[in-house]
């Protein structure tokens, strides 16, 4: 017999309590109860629940309505992937009691109802009545999304506009009015007592230069900043009141301390590294997925619908999935049996994951020849594929060459071209019989390498997959192999797995490429989807399939306005070319062009976590005033606590407006609080990430009233109204009476805010085929009768009633017909994947003049002047990395909605029994965990599921504010609550680039993005 | 379908409502009651869930929505998802979610001991459900189920657990658990129905219950359950630290 020894433990995640009751009041002596012992509920069989939102009758199938209660489809905003919900409003307490699914969307719904289907049919939908007695088209919210609703009524929201009272972040605050705080932020003044400070009507002057002796950082009104958290579906009228209006260059939003590095190796590989699209597997017909840095119904972005589809896959379906991860997690299913596995990897070595497989399938011919060889979209047209790729392009190689790194083109050749040279008119070569050819639209050769002679004499070239080749080769499997920890046999498992479907396989990443190496890791992951080709195919990876936008639509155009602003100048997070800069200049003419003075980024898009290196160092440029919508970077930047007693000297930073509905770490060291809308109070638009193959766009509207306080005119305030108030103070352009022209030409105004999204709603409701009038009855089931008054006020005879159609079915969504054309997408990438990227392999490092690689490569992690991370922090003092995972329950900012807290009340720091063995660890114990960059306290929980050396801390605690510390407003103080600063923080850990002159946050040297993943670490046990 | 499977676990029949379940006639004190309902049970309908968990992801929406949906008090659940590592001989550590909650026994140990007929099973569609006018807060019920499922409700100091979402199912809704259930694990409906989603779902695959050795013969069914989970419904606890007043982190030494 064999001896089994099962062990099962209650892991460290969510549930896993000792009993469903804490515990139980004494048992005896109630026997005589003459009355209640306790609090009276509402009903004596269903206690205080509420009466249902409708019935249906079982007889006759008649659907009615609660009166009391509105049911809306709207939009959650609990975490990124924003999803249409449903949700149920106490009518006469204007209090949202709870959320369910909205069965038209795709982000919580699959299959979901085709859009013509009427509103009451929805509700039968998901009652006993629906299809598969209502299971078919079941609507979900996850667990933080059904929590969140409790932050509409956290008493610790601020309502009032607040001006702060003593020095930055003493907690001290007073309230003032929405017109005080208008006038003190646009006419500055002496505000604090401690000086003059310049106001926004100052700093916007769009002629004086920052700096004369550097004309290319553009005017003084770059010098004020706004930092967005992410495009919550309000993100256009910030970017048109900022750049537009305003004109400064200088907005940004969270992604350089989120996924930053993940969406930039995606961009390198999509050509793109403003916009970085990327592409998610095709969840229903894929027959295997590597998830690498990312958790499927774990954590994610599009969550719910990505855990909907692996959940069926994984059983119902034929799917397998391996989930390559430091930390076991929710991703994994025991029950799924080996339709899901767990690999662990070592922090941040993902690139060697990805080069070993790449080197196994270069060496065992299972690289999709037929698609890589075709060099152009026609060629690949011809040839029957959905996308294509420059694997067959030349690339310069010789180091001397004045383009050594770019590809050979056409006019180099001395061939004729259509306009200028390097234009998107001069042909890019291929390698022919006779020599290099101009791409045309037949396959070419996939490798070569050779000499070819130019205008400029002989150049050594060499195909775009030859490169990619060699790099692969570079490593032996072993090597990659004690690199990335992982076994060569499971390596050479994955990469024949990987290869063993067809298109119907797909490599999917996300945060999880935040380390040293993210840009590479990513690149190289992404690289596998293209080396089997399987972009655009059904079961590979799909691109999101769009939306109906608001801004440019056929009836309004929001998109632009007379007299609008074109921003001029260097952005703040160097993310240009060093050789541009008037830096580059003096140090060339004097010699010695390399080093820069600190980092910059070409390869990368704005990037807000570079901002504060700027901002403390004046380096390119500082800023006179930042305004921080929904963000919290004192939070959420990995080593920001380094930088923050700069950040609250006024003297560096005269300025901080933080828009919020609560005082987070960021806005706790504002100089004003702008008080904003919640969830289900405001109003906007927003389209997946990714993940969906149809166009979708989802509204959010005020499906009750709003708590905050009123301006003069009786507008709630929130960041819509102070932006408009301040622009029209300012008098900037693209705002006030004459603001939004129509198709005719007509101009309309925009005062409030629901002049600007009641038009948006015109435009998502009429590009195309336009929607169908909602009827008043589909206004009374809705709900969006209580917004009639605004629709018809706002919006001409023939428009209102289209716009109420896409608020009561909580936005336009094409339906899931539109998936697919035979065997490909419907909705395509149509530019080519980058097999080698010129930008990136042709940009010298500003920090020490080196070249990187063109192609995906596996890269130990360096600091800016390439120095090796494991020189300066040796292995053998910093013997464990340290990791951050999403939660599946709290984010950054929702640990005021409590019901999340009782689930899981804190987050303790997690390892694997090698480390506690070493250690003499046990859970429970506590410990003293520290990077060069910090340390912090914790207790332990040991797992089985964790990678050798690993320690891993969920995010979402360990918040010093959110109620963590009093705040006194006037005379009255919010008394902390310690269960809302619970746990530990592990950005706490973020360090600096030791070797950057001017101080920084370590950082991905081409992404730019922040390092919190693989970080060097020791630990202690403490008493 | 297989009418017999719900009794598969063999020797104890199902129970049919006696008179501790009755609620004809119940009486309270007169001054002192909770709005009234009706316990009518729906029409024709024997209501169970089967829960696939193959697709639990562990997400908590059910925990969360039952929370919400019936004012759970702060320090108890209805139902949750117990999360677990799995470690087998020779095998990858694995991850068990398993949603919990009352299992709306045929055979329901908690409804015999009630001394004051307070617990009792709905006829026909077979909820056990908790009266909170009669209950007095003994909590000999909550000792009584083998399943961890009951509570006392501190605030109204009644014995308290989820009802199947009595209100909803009543009005032709699904549970809120379910209605909100991401991976589509929980699965409710009429076991009675051979039609129905669960009947088929009964039909096609292989299922266990909770502690079959407690012949409760409950009404909520397993897909997927492995026999190391099958007593475990306490599980270890896990650890939940004690709270710390000071913050926890701070910034060291730039090296």
């Amino acid at each position: 017999m064999t001896k089994r020894r099962d062990i099962l433990k209650g892991a460290a995640a969510a549930g896993g309590l000792a009993s469903f009751a804490v515990g139980y009041a004494p048992t005896l002596g109630k026997i005589a109860k003459g009355h209640w012992s306790g609090d009276k509920p509402e009903r004596n069989i269903t206690g205080n629940a509420p009466e249902p939102e409708y019935s249906i009758d079982p007889e006759t199938g008649e659907l009615k309505l609660n009166p009391d209660q509105a049911l809306s489809y709207t939009m959650c905003i609990g975490c990124t992937t924003m999803c249409g919900v449903r949700v149920k409003v106490d009518k006469k307490n204007n209090q949202v009691l709870r959320v369910a699914g909205n069965p038209y969307s795709p982000l919580s719904t699959d299959p979901f109802l085709p859009y013509d289907t009427p509103l009451r049919e929805s509700y039968r939908a998901m009652a006993q009545a629906g299809a598969k007695d209502g299971l078919q088209f079941r609507s979900t919210a996850c667990g933080r999304g059904n929590a969140v609703l409790q932050q509409l009524t956290n008493p610790r929201r601020v309502l009032q506009p607040l001006k702060r009272v003593g020095p930055r972040g003493s907690g001290k605050w007073q309230t003032i009015s929405f017109e005080q705080l208008v006038e003190e932020v646009v006419e500055g003044g002496d505000l604090f007592g401690e000086g003059r400070v310049a106001g926004l009507r100052e700093i916007r002057d769009l002629q004086t230069p920052i700096d004369p002796e550097a004309p290319e950082l553009g005017p003084r009104a770059n010098r004020l900043a706004m930092l967005s958290s992410v495009n919550d579906g309000r993100d256009v009228l910030p970017i048109r009141w900022l750049k537009q209006a305003f004109g400064s260059t200088n907005y940004a939003r969270h992604g350089s301390y989120c996924g930053g590095s993940y969406r930039s190796g995606s961009g390198a590989m999509f050509g793109d590294h403003k916009a970085m699209p990327h592409a998610k597997p095709d969840f229903h017909e894929a027959e295997f997925i590597l998830f690498v840095g990312t958790a499927p119904g774990n954590a994610g972005n599009p969550f719910k619908r990505i855990g909907t589809l692996i959940a069926h896959a994984r059983s119902d379906g034929n799917q397998k999935y391996v989930v390559v991860d430091p930390v076991l997690n929710n991703a994994q299913s025991g029950p799924s049996g080996d339709s899901s596995r767990w690999v662990p990897i070592k922090p941040g070595t993902d690139g060697a994951l990805a080069m070993a497989m790449m080197n196994w399938m270069f060496s065992h011919d299972r690289i999709n020849f037929h698609y890589l060889t075709n060099p152009s979209a026609t060629a690949a047209q011809a040839a029957g594929e959905s996308s294509w790729s420059n694997a067959t392009h030349l690339v310069i190689v010789d180091e001397d060459h004045p383009r050594s790194g770019r590809f050979l083109r056409a006019s180099d050749m001395g061939l004729a071209i259509d306009g200028e040279a390097y234009g998107d008119g001069d042909p890019y070569m291929v390698a022919g019989k006779g020599g290099p050819a101009p791409v045309g639209d037949i396959a070419a050769p996939l490798f070569y390498e050779g000499q070819v002679e130019t205008l400029n004499g002989t150049v050594q070239v060499k195909t775009a997959l030859t490169l990619l080749r060699e790099e692969a080769l570079s490593k032996t499997l072993e090597e990659y192999s004690t690199d990335c920890g992982i076994p060569v046999s499971k390596l050479v498992w994955l990469a024949d797995e990987f290869t063993s479907h067809g298109r119907k396989a797909a490599v999917s990443s996300h945060g999880g490429m935040m380390s040293g190496s993210g840009f590479y890791n990513a690149y190289s992951l992404m690289m596998l989807n293209t080396l089997i080709g399987n972009l655009n195919c059904k079961g590979g990876t799909l691109y999101a399939g769009g939306w109906f936008p608001d801004n440019k639509g056929p009836a309004y155009n929001l998109a632009s306005f007379p007299g609008a602003v074109k921003p001029k100048g260097f952005p703040l997070g160097r993310n240009v070319p060093y050789e541009k800069s008037s830096e580059f200049k003096a140090k060339k003419a004097a010699g010695k062009p390399y080093p820069a003075d600190g980092p910059w980024y070409p390869n990368a898009p704005g990037l807000a976590t570079e901002w504060f290196s700027s901002i403390v160092n004046g380096y390119p440029y500082g800023l006179e005033a930042l305004i921080l919508r929904n963000a919290n970077p004192v939070y959420g930047i990995p080593g920001m606590a380094h930088l923050v007693d700069k950040l609250k000297d006024p003297s560096v930073l005269p300025l901080i407006i933080s828009i919020d509905p609560f005082i987070n770490e960021s806005s706790a060291i504002a100089d004003y609080i702008v008080p904003d809308s919640v969830m289900y109070e405001s109003w906007g638009f927003a389209k997946p990430w990714n993940g969906v193959p149809t166009k979708v766009t989802t509204a959010r509207w005020p499906v009750v009233e709003p708590r905050m306080a009123r301006n003069a005119e009786g507008v709630p305030i929130d960041v819509d109204m102070f932006l408009i108030a301040t622009a029209k103070r300012m008098g900037l352009p693209g705002f006030g009476d004459e603001a939004i022209a129509d198709a005719d030409g007509a101009m309309h105004p925009l005062n409030r805010p629901e002049d600007w999204y009641l038009r948006g709603a015109v435009n998502v409701a009429t590009q195309g085929t336009p929607v169908s009038d909602a009827s008043d009855d589909d206004l009374a089931v809705s709900g969006v009768a209580r917004i009639r008054p605004q629709l018809e006020a706002v919006l001409k005879p023939d428009e209102w009633r289209k716009a109420a159609t896409v608020f009561a079915k909580g936005g336009r969504y094409e339906d899931m017909d539109q998936s697919y054309k035979g065997d490909s997408a419907r909705h395509t990438f149509d530019k080519p994947m980058l097999v080698y990227n010129e930008n990136i392999g042709s940009f010298r490092r500003a920090t020490n003049g080196k070249r990187m690689p063109g192609t995906p490569a596996w890269l130990p992690a360096e600091f800016a002047d390439g120095t090796p991370v494991s020189e300066v922090y040796p292995e053998s003092e910093w013997p464990l990395r340290v990791i951050s995972f999403k939660s599946p329950l709290q984010n950054s900012y929702s640990v005021g909605a409590k019901a999340l807290l009782r689930i899981m009340a804190t987050n303790p720091v997690i390892l694997g029994k090698d480390v506690a063995e070493a250690e003499g660890l046990a859970t429970g114990d506590r410990v003293r965990l520290s990077t060069p960059g910090g340390s912090l306290e914790s207790v332990v929980v040991v797992r089985e599921g964790v990678a050798p050396g690993t320690v891993a801390i969920e995010h979402g605690f360990g918040h010093r504010s959110f109620g963590a510390a009093d705040i006194t407003i006037d005379e009255e103080t919010w008394v902390a609550d310690e269960r809302l600063g619970s746990g530990v923080c592990q950005n706490d850990l973020g360090m600096l680039d030791p070797t950057r002159d001017k101080a920084g946050v370590w950082v991905d040297p081409v992404s730019g993005a922040a390092v919190r993943q693989g970080l060097p670490a020791r630990l202690e046990k403490i008493a | 379908m297989d009418k017999n499977r719900r009794g598969f676990l063999g020797s104890v029949g199902r129970v049919t409502i006696g008179a501790t379940a009755s609620v004809a006639g119940l009486s309270a004190s007169e001054d002192a009651q909770a709005a009234r309902q009706p316990v009518k049970g729906a029409e024709g309908k024997h209501w169970g869930m089967v829960v696939d968990l193959r697709k639990c992801i562990g997400c908590q929406a059910c925990t969360v929505a039952c929370v919400m949906e019936n004012d759970v008090p702060e320090d108890a659940f209805r139902t949750h998802v117990s999360v677990y590592e799995v470690v087998k001989d020779r095998r990858d550590p694995a991850m068990v979610m398993l949603p919990r909650l009352c299992n709306h026994c045929d055979n329901p140990p908690c409804v015999p001991v009630c001394p004051v007929e307070a617990t009792f099973k709905v006829e026909g569609s077979g909820e056990v459900l908790v009266d909170a006018d009669r209950c007095v807060g003994c909590a000999y019920c909550v000792q009584a189920c083998p399943y961890d499922a009951r509570f006392i409700n501190h605030e109204t100091q009644t014995a308290d657990k989820c009802t199947f979402c009595f209100h909803r199912t009543q009005a032709g809704l699904l549970p809120a658990c379910v209605e909100t259930c991401v991976g589509g694990a929980r699965n409710f409906g009429d076991l009675d129905d051979p039609e129905s989603e669960v009947s088929q779902m009964l039909a096609k695959h292989e299922v266990s219950v909770l502690r079959p050795e407690m012949h409760t013969n409950p009404n909520v069914y397993y897909i997927g359950l492995d026999d190391v989970l099958n007593g475990r419904v306490a599980g270890e606890a896990a650890y939940r630290p004690p709270l710390t007043t000071e913050a926890q982190g701070h910034a060291g030494e730039d090296a």
